[in-house]
């Protein structure tokens, strides 16, 4: 809970009830007190150390400031209203948000029983069906109104349906796996037992170190784009939504990083003693692939291990199928 | 589109053996749900952004969260105008809404077509039932047509700057280190009174003449009046002190508007964004404005005189003087509402116009202080200073300029190169306009 107001802070109680005011929670029953103790509550969290440290810079009390003016009132006030179970906010939550739950629900599932169960599940972790000592615990008070409710609503319908996702994932069935073929999979090479030259160790370990260098000197942004679109396979149109920019832009971004990673790699291969050709060789015939590929096949061939126990590791994607668009 | 070059299997690999930083032997701290919406809503401020953007590039688990979390695209590239409740009212951020504009490129000469057919529907009509009086009958209904599809040029304008009345001599009081310590016995003056229940952020339809929606909003806030009991000052405004980065102080106020005197057509719009913003001039750097529109809001009441107008544009809702400081540039969202550039200091909550041009504006892109917003016939501005002074723009290369319909607009950050953001302008013929040195010179595609 937050420290009462010290008699000579009229400004700090004048900024408060003007949130307060502005948030519409007394519609709601939260008092200012509450109010400002949730407020405080969220610049706890964001800002360390604790918002009433009397070590606090003006600076940091200005940030404070302009931090609470862009939390979005509103909608904190409305979802920790339910949270305490008010019965107007309820009703308010209700009727803006319930049908938008069930269609986000069939927009991440994309089926309609599955979209309903996941909604209804969500909206009784909402209400707090849970209770823990007696005590209803609503998921809502973990709302702190950095962004838009619906927004967050939609993130914690996507969390609940990857949570159970993964559940049933690791608790599918013995005749699925054999429909998957998984007991036909090749064993996963053991890179400790690889055999290889030593001269191709150190090839290996330069590129790599080449390509994370390279790596490290993009910013995040750059990182997080080759990484959807590369590894995770999102469409340009994707990747430009999360980012707010226009698919083109993605799409130019994309092919400046791939022209100037290949530089960067082929500098970096350079400079820890190759020369311009086997710096070329070594990043277009990655070695690795050729000898993966050879034991892989070995194996296979010995048919030493038919049946292997551990998990298929999932095989590097091939530069050949990177076309998303 | 091209294709997009591959890259080498090593960068594959070396992205997947990115992991996210373990400390102390415990499990990596991935983003919650309130910094991931935040951030899929362009709601961060840079430095909460680029700590997000650095756990995402090693995360696996998190951009898949992310890319399911997103709205559906029909959702996510629905026009912001359209939206008229706060809840509906999203992409705080200004770039967050890019998409849009691509809807808005179809969506303008629809609605060009859809005016144009309802004047020929009601001509006709009107001739049938009334032949012989063709001219008469059709006057009215051709101006209509105008100022739906071209608002600014066919209405007139009043424009006020002189908002004394509305701004408070008290100076707003900075919120200490323990800010948010209400006091239960703190009696407030009935002015301040809340007006929550009643607020809500009016954003009018691109199909409606802001003209004549300012004029309704003026019809709803007698009845704003009558529910309360007295009123606050409602200003925006920017602080200009020397402390601050920017020079220039401007009140953006709702009760700016109170000047306005309405016209008896109720065609005549408020025009209350500041001379600052005026078409193609910019203001002079340095200029202090705060001498005749001083940025201040106190929690006193408002004169009586300010108080029509400002419950009239409902867009300007109460608000706390703010500094312009760099910190604040973050809260900044925009839209494009009409055809005119929305500003929204307070999450969407209340808005204020920031550029209204002769054509209707139909996208805008923003970057830090860097505002770019471009329209219809080849309007295109930029504004250096969070949106404070505009440029026209005027983008030409060997004798061609741009004309089109500005549809898109990007800018491009590139951390390679030092110096101004490439904005790349994209227009309803398929042309695409870059400038890497903040509009100078231009390079057509």
């Amino acid at each position: 809970m937050p420290k009462p107001a010290q008699s000579g802070q009229p400004a700090d109680v004048a900024a408060a009830l003007f949130l307060y005011d502005r948030s519409g929670a007394a519609v709601y029953g939260v008092s200012a007190e509450q109010f400002a103790a949730i407020l405080n509550e969220i610049l706890h969290k964001y800002f360390a150390p604790a918002p009433n440290s009397p070590h606090s810079s003006p600076e940091q009390a200005q940030q404070m400031s302009d931090f609470c003016a862009g939390l979005r009132l509103e909608e904190l006030a409305l979802a920790r209203a339910c949270a305490e179970g008010n019965e107007r906010a309820w009703q308010d939550f209700i009727s803006r948000y319930r049908q938008k739950l069930h269609s986000m629900a069939l927009h991440i599932t994309r089926d309609g029983a599955h979209a309903a169960e996941l909604a209804d599940s969500l909206f009784a972790d909402l209400y707090g069906v849970n209770a823990r000592d007696g005590l209803r615990r609503s998921k809502l008070v973990f709302y702190t109104g950095r962004g838009s409710l619906e927004g967050w609503l939609r993130t914690v319908l996507a969390q609940e349906f990857i949570n159970r996702y993964r559940k049933q994932k690791r608790t599918v069935s013995l005749e699925e796996q054999t429909e998957a073929g998984v007991q036909f999979a090749a064993a996963v090479p053991d890179p400790a037992a690889t055999l290889s030259p030593t001269s191709d160790r150190t090839s290996e370990q330069r590129l790599e170190a080449a390509t994370d260098e390279a790596l490290a000197e993009l910013s995040a942004e750059d990182r997080f784009t080759l990484a959807s679109y590369y590894l995770d396979g999102r469409t340009l149109a994707e990747i430009a939504r999360t980012l707010g920019l226009h698919e083109s832009s993605i799409s130019r971004r994309l092919d400046r990083l791939a022209t100037g990673l290949r530089k960067r790699i082929l500098a970096g291969l350079r400079t820890r003693g190759m020369s311009h050709a086997q710096a070329t060789e070594a990043l277009e015939t990655d070695v690795r692939d050729i000898r993966l590929n050879l034991r892989s096949r070995l194996t296979q061939d010995s048919g030493a291990k038919a049946f292997p126990g551990g998990r298929g590791k999932v095989p590097a994607p091939d530069a050949g199928d990177t076309s998303h668009d | 589109m091209t294709e997009i070059p591959k890259v080498p299997k090593i960068v594959y690999d070396r992205l997947q053996a990115a992991q996210p930083v373990v400390q102390d032997g415990r499990e990596p701290a991935h983003p919650d749900a309130d910094l991931l919406t935040a951030f899929a809503e362009q709601a961060l401020s840079a430095t909460e952004r680029d700590g997000v953007l650095e756990h995402l590039a090693v995360c696996g688990d998190c951009r898949e969260l992310i890319a399911l979390a997103l709205p559906d695209a029909d959702v996510a590239s629905a026009p912001i105008a359209g939206e008229t409740d706060t809840d509906k009212v999203r992409a705080p951020g200004s770039r967050a809404a890019a998409p849009a504009p691509r809807k808005l490129s179809f969506a303008w000469p629809s609605l060009r077509w859809a005016a144009l057919a309802a004047g020929v529907v009601v001509a006709a009509s009107v001739l049938l039932m009334r032949p012989g009086k063709l001219n008469q009958t059709t006057s009215p209904v051709s101006p209509q047509v105008a100022t739906t599809a071209q608002p600014g040029p066919g209405s007139q304008i009043a424009t006020s700057q002189n908002s004394q009345n509305a701004s408070s001599p008290i100076p707003s009081p900075p919120m200490n280190q323990s800010v948010f310590s209400a006091k239960t016995d703190a009696r407030r003056p009935e002015s301040e009174l809340p007006l929550s229940g009643k607020r809500k952020a009016v954003t009018p339809s691109p199909q409606v003449d802001p003209g004549m929606l300012l004029a309704d909003n003026k019809q709803e806030s007698a009845q704003a009046d009558k529910l309360a009991a007295a009123p606050r000052a409602q200003a925006f405004a920017f602080d200009a002190s020397a402390s601050r980065a920017a020079n220039e102080t401007v009140e953006v106020s709702g009760a700016a508007a109170a000047e306005t005197t309405p016209s008896a057509e109720g065609n005549l719009m408020a025009r209350n964004e500041a001379p600052a913003i005026e078409k193609a001039k910019p203001a002079p750097q340095g200029t202090d404005l705060s001498g005749q529109q001083k940025a201040s809001v106190a929690p006193t009441p408002a004169p009586s005189r300010a108080r029509t107008a400002t419950s009239a544009a409902k867009m300007a809702m109460p608000a706390m003087a703010f500094p312009a400081s760099p910190a604040l540039s973050r809260h900044v969202t925009w839209a494009i509402t009409a055809g005119v550039l929305q500003r929204s200091l307070d999450s969407g909550q209340s808005w204020q116009s920031a550029l209204r041009p002769d054509h209707p504006l139909l996208c805008y892109a923003t970057h830090g202080a860097d505002v770019w917003t471009g329209g219809q016939a080849g309007t295109l501005f930029h504004s250096a200073d969070g949106g404070v002074t505009w440029v026209q723009m005027q983008p030409s290369i060997k004798g061609q300029q741009l004309s089109a319909d500005v549809t898109h607009i990007d800018i491009d950050v590139d951390v390679d190169v030092r110096g101004p953001a490439e904005v790349i302008v994209f227009t309803s013929n398929n042309e695409t306009w870059s400038s890497t040195d903040g509009g100078k010179t231009w390079d057509k595609k």
